[in-house]
């Protein structure tokens, strides 16, 4: 029932974008976004994720560091290239499939970040201007060995683990302010990932895929950009992603200077 | 002490979103943000989760109360003042330690008060009222005789009997927290038989199983040491009644070798390994040997292995060298037996067949019922690597039922790599004596947790 309703909503979302003039142009009341705008950012949040067909949950907490490079396209339409460094804490995950079970509380594995985002512009409404974004990011974790300390003899185990991330909804930003513009952005979002984990104990050799997913798949992210300058804007962001059986949380902020 | 991670990240959320929502008052002038102080449940929140509690698995803190540390320059009156902003109630003080047990409004669950509760600068942490546990202990009668399972420093039997050393134990109690089998998992006896009609076998005899010394299909115990040896592994447990057995949940195929003289023919022996594997025996166990290598012998145990069917033997109790089948190194785990100090018991043969060691002396376990005069329990203290024994088969049918994948090879090592090497100040690493160590169910069950 929820993937049917994912699915309709998606449908008419890319619909109703694909009906507008594809060099739609807005009027705008700000500069923030010229052709090209390199930028900065942080993001950290917190993701119950569910593994083992969903038998078993835990949480997903990750901080992003990332330089962002924003190209406008055309007018009103943009896209973003993402690059940086991902720190992840799986803490929780237990690999029952290995020889020896072994229960993930190693806390923060570093990995390269890579993302892209797409923006575009809808008609306005009054104050009211209407984006649809789209934004995908992958956390690309690096392989890292512990020590299997407990056993009489030597073992070890090998984590390599990545995610990835795809949102996409429609960003309503108030422009009446002068310089500074809140919005709002409602959005599907989902996490998937794999951390793939190999034990050697001796001859006793074992390998365990698991799968995660996030338990939420809505976001609702309530933000503002503020023009500190011509050049330099920031913007902060705090999302909130409901599931059924709690709340997550995810907080960003980014910094961009405009040529 | 170090902070965890998520709680640096809390103080930084609260200024972050305070600083986004100044920006808007300093530019805008609407009055729409929030005010300082601790924030409010947000009412949309509990109808976001319909009321239920965050915890995915069941619940295992206190319902209504959570414990909150503030800050300590904050006066008593602030706190009480904050706890009552969040509608909540004081219940107690920890003394010394400044921790409040607060009880939280009837329709706010505990994690949505502490997701609200670490938002407020003033709280150093939140966290709910968490249950403690008993480990998993079983309400069979003489559990507490049974030092292999648990050993507490307890008698090791009837009052004047020598104490055992606290630990000197095989850690059933916290493996049995991660499985206690299943009915499933079925371990051979291949012994004299048991006694089908024990009040804690009964329930636990998945057959009558088959009578190689008479021929026919009950192998109904004449003599007594397969019975004793059925309940050390997988006696009926948690019953109110008995002994506990190692495989909880296991059940039991007894398979009769041996007369009631207690010998037997390899024919007999070799005939049993493989009418238990043809029976869907996963584990076999053999609390018995003999001096002669035999091929057809060893050719039984490799059968079993190959049908990964774990096959633990007992190495012998005369001193000399492991016995046959248990020196089938390939195919057998060979016990040696250990005592209510973690010391090997020197009758226990040796050689470097020995893979691990279990308790074997002043075991606990079921006898026949005509055994004893009928004035006395069924049950009875016996020493011997046949006692040693099943500890290890019930430990191998515990990894099968978890994680049926995995060879009959696998288990053996699993069982091999995670014992504890008790005399290493003598012989460290794998010797003739106890092998790799005595048996640690604990460590060959429970997730090994990896650390930074």
């Amino acid at each position: 029932m929820k993937r049917k309703q994912i699915a309709l909503f998606l449908l008419f979302f890319l619909t109703f974008l694909a009906r507008l003039p594809f060099a739609q142009s807005l009027e705008r009341n700000r500069s923030f976004l010229t052709s090209l705008k390199p930028g900065f950012g942080f993001e950290y949040f917190s993701r119950a994720i569910s593994w083992d067909d969903k038998k078993y949950t835990s949480k997903l907490k990750a901080v992003l560091a990332y330089l962002d490079a924003k190209y406008e396209i055309q007018e009103g339409f943009s896209a973003s290239l993402l690059l940086g460094y991902c720190s992840s804490n799986w803490n929780g995950l237990v690999f029952r499939k290995l020889p020896f079970s072994t229960d993930y509380e190693a806390g923060r594995k570093g990995g390269i970040l890579i993302g892209a985002e797409i923006r575009k512009s809808l008609p306005a409404i009054g104050n009211f201007e209407i984006e649809g974004y789209a934004q995908f990011v992958t956390c690309l974790g690096l392989k890292k060995e512990w020590d299997l300390e407990s056993l009489n003899t030597e073992g070890k185990v090998k984590g390599t683990p990545y995610w990835m991330r795809a949102a996409i909804g429609p960003i309503v930003t108030y422009t009446g302010f002068k310089d500074f513009y809140p919005y709002i952005y409602p959005s599907l979002n989902m996490l998937w990932g794999k951390y793939k984990m190999e034990q050697t104990v001796q001859d006793l050799i074992g390998k365990e895929d698991k799968m995660i997913s996030g338990k939420s798949v809505f976001s609702l992210a309530l933000g503002s950009l503020y023009e500190i300058t011509d050049q330099w804007s920031v913007k902060g962001e705090i999302s909130l992603l409901p599931y059924k059986a709690g709340l997550d949380i995810g907080l960003r902020a980014e910094a961009f200077y405009s040529f | 002490m170090k902070r965890p991670p998520q709680k640096k990240i809390l103080p930084v959320l609260f200024i972050f979103y305070i600083f986004i929502f100044s920006l808007g008052f300093k530019k805008t002038g609407p009055d729409n943000g929030r005010k300082e102080g601790p924030f409010p449940l947000d009412p949309k929140i509990q109808i976001l989760n319909q009321g239920q509690p965050f915890q995915i698995k069941s619940p295992s803190y206190a319902a209504h109360e959570v414990l909150v540390k503030f800050k300590p320059f904050l006066s008593e009156k602030m706190i009480n003042a904050t706890i009552a902003a969040y509608r909540s109630q004081k219940l107690k003080r920890i003394l010394h330690l400044d921790v409040y047990q607060i009880q939280i409004p009837e329709k706010a669950s505990v994690k949505e008060m502490i997701y609200a509760l670490k938002l407020n600068p003033y709280v150093m942490y939140a966290e709910p009222n968490y249950i403690a546990h008993i480990e998993k202990t079983p309400n069979d009668t003489l559990f507490k005789y049974q030092y292999a399972l648990s050993n507490s420093g307890q008698e090791v039997g009837p009052a004047g009997s020598p104490r055992g050393t606290s630990s000197a134990d095989i850690k059933a109690t916290a493996a049995w927290e991660e499985t206690m089998g299943a009915e499933e998992t079925l371990i051979a006896i291949i012994d004299t038989g048991a006694d089908l009609k024990h009040a804690d076998l009964q329930n636990k005899i998945k057959s009558s199983g088959h009578d190689f010394v008479n021929n026919d299909d009950d192998a109904t115990d004449d003599h007594g040491h397969g019975t004793f040896v059925a309940g050390i592994a997988a006696a009926d447990t948690n019953n109110n009644e008995g002994i506990a057995g190692v495989a909880w949940n296991c059940k039991i195929l007894p398979v009769k070798v041996m007369g009631k003289d207690g010998q037997g023919y390899y024919s007999w022996i070799i005939d049993g390994i493989s009418w238990a594997v043809a029976n869907g025996a996963r584990v076999i166990n053999l609390s018995l040997g003999g001096e002669f290598d035999s091929e057809a012998l060893k050719a039984a145990v490799r059968y079993a292995s190959e049908k990964n069917v774990v096959v633990a033997a007992a190495a012998g109790n005369d001193g000399g060298a492991v016995l046959y089948p248990a020196a089938y190194d390939d195919y057998c785990l060979a016990v040696a037996a250990t005592d209510y100090n973690d010391h090997w018991a020197d009758w226990s043969n040796s050689g470097p067949q020995v893979d691990v060691a279990a308790p074997g002396v002043e075991v606990l376990s079921t006898v026949p019922t005509w055994y004893f005069e009928p004035k006395y329990l069924p049950y009875g203290f016996a020493s011997g690597t046949s006692a040693a024994t099943p500890h290890v088969a019930g430990l191998a049918a515990l990894i099968r039922t978890i994680k049926p994948w995995l060879s009959a090879g696998e288990i053996m090592n699993i069982i091999r790599f995670s014992a504890d090497d008790i005399n290493s100040s003598e012989h460290p690493g794998k010797d003739g004596f106890i092998g790799y160590g005595r048996i640690n169910m604990e460590k060959a069950l429970v997730p090994i947790k990896i650390k930074k």
